[in-house]
């Protein structure tokens, strides 16, 4: 059952990750790129990840995705033009692509047997590294939205 | 489901957000692609976490996406400011550092 749920979702999230990328449509993509990340998320909760599904679900189907929706909706969707497609950067695009999957797929064949374990990890289970082991990391991370979110501020600021 | 099943997606999502990077001109298009290389490492790292039985790579996973959310807050102000000053997101239009 688990390995059904799996193979579907991760076959749902990479086909929407095609639609996403080669839509012509803008709007259309980000959605496609909603539902390519909301199917990672159950990709997680199969492989017992349920904590990382949920945030994946919640961060960057409910926030990253709606804020690009969100950043779209202030654009005039009609300036953005056609975008003519080169034969070269097609070649190059596909070519660089292939040569990488097949790296990754080289590099992953010695963990071909590798047996996923069983156990389930959510909040609880998280808690406990994060917040002994990685603690420091985690402060600067709040740090770190800290100074992105003024950043944001700061740059998108309309001056005077 | 292997280990090996978790290379399978993660290269896929990585080739595809390659792709979409090299190919396409519209910044917000290219902001897709690159969260797809982020989702594609996310993928990887919880294969691993599952597969060694320790959750450090969730946790990773954890701060990439912290990370991730930074990035599309700063790059969206930056992408907006361009948009008032260009009146165009195609990454042809902005080349005045270009020599």
């Amino acid at each position: 059952m688990r390995e059904i749920f799996f193979y579907l979702f991760a076959f749902l999230s990479v086909a929407f990750a095609v639609i996403s990328v080669t839509h012509r449509n803008v709007v259309k993509g980000g959605i496609a790129l909603l539902a390519s990340f909301v199917s990672l998320g159950a990709v997680y909760f199969t492989a017992g990840a349920e904590f990382i599904g949920i945030v994946q679900v919640i961060v960057y189907g409910g926030a990253i995705v709606v804020l690009y929706l969100f950043a779209l909706m202030t654009m005039d969707l009609k300036s953005f033009g056609k975008e003519p497609l080169k034969t070269l950067s097609v070649a190059v695009g596909g070519a660089v692509s292939l040569v990488l999957l097949v790296s990754v797929l080289y590099a992953g064949y010695k963990f071909y047997g590798g047996v996923v374990t069983a156990g389930i990890s959510g909040a609880k289970e998280i808690a406990l590294p994060l917040f002994y082991r990685f603690l420091l990391p985690f402060e600067v991370v709040s740090v770190l939205l800290l100074v992105a979110t003024v950043g944001a501020v700061a740059v998108g600021r309309r001056e005077e | 489901m292997t280990t090996f099943d978790f290379f399978v997606l993660s290269g896929l999502l990585f080739a595809v957000g390659l792709f979409g990077v090299i190919v396409r001109r519209n910044v917000i298009s290219l902001f897709f692609s690159l969260e797809l290389l982020l989702n594609s490492a996310n993928v990887l790292l919880v294969g691993f976490s599952k597969l060694q039985g320790n959750l450090f790579g969730e946790v990773f996973v954890f701060f990439v996406l912290a990370v991730a959310a930074a990035e599309a807050a700063v790059g969206l102000a930056v992408v907006v400011a361009l948009y008032r000053y260009r009146k165009s997101v195609n990454t042809e239009d902005f080349s005045i550092l270009r020599w």
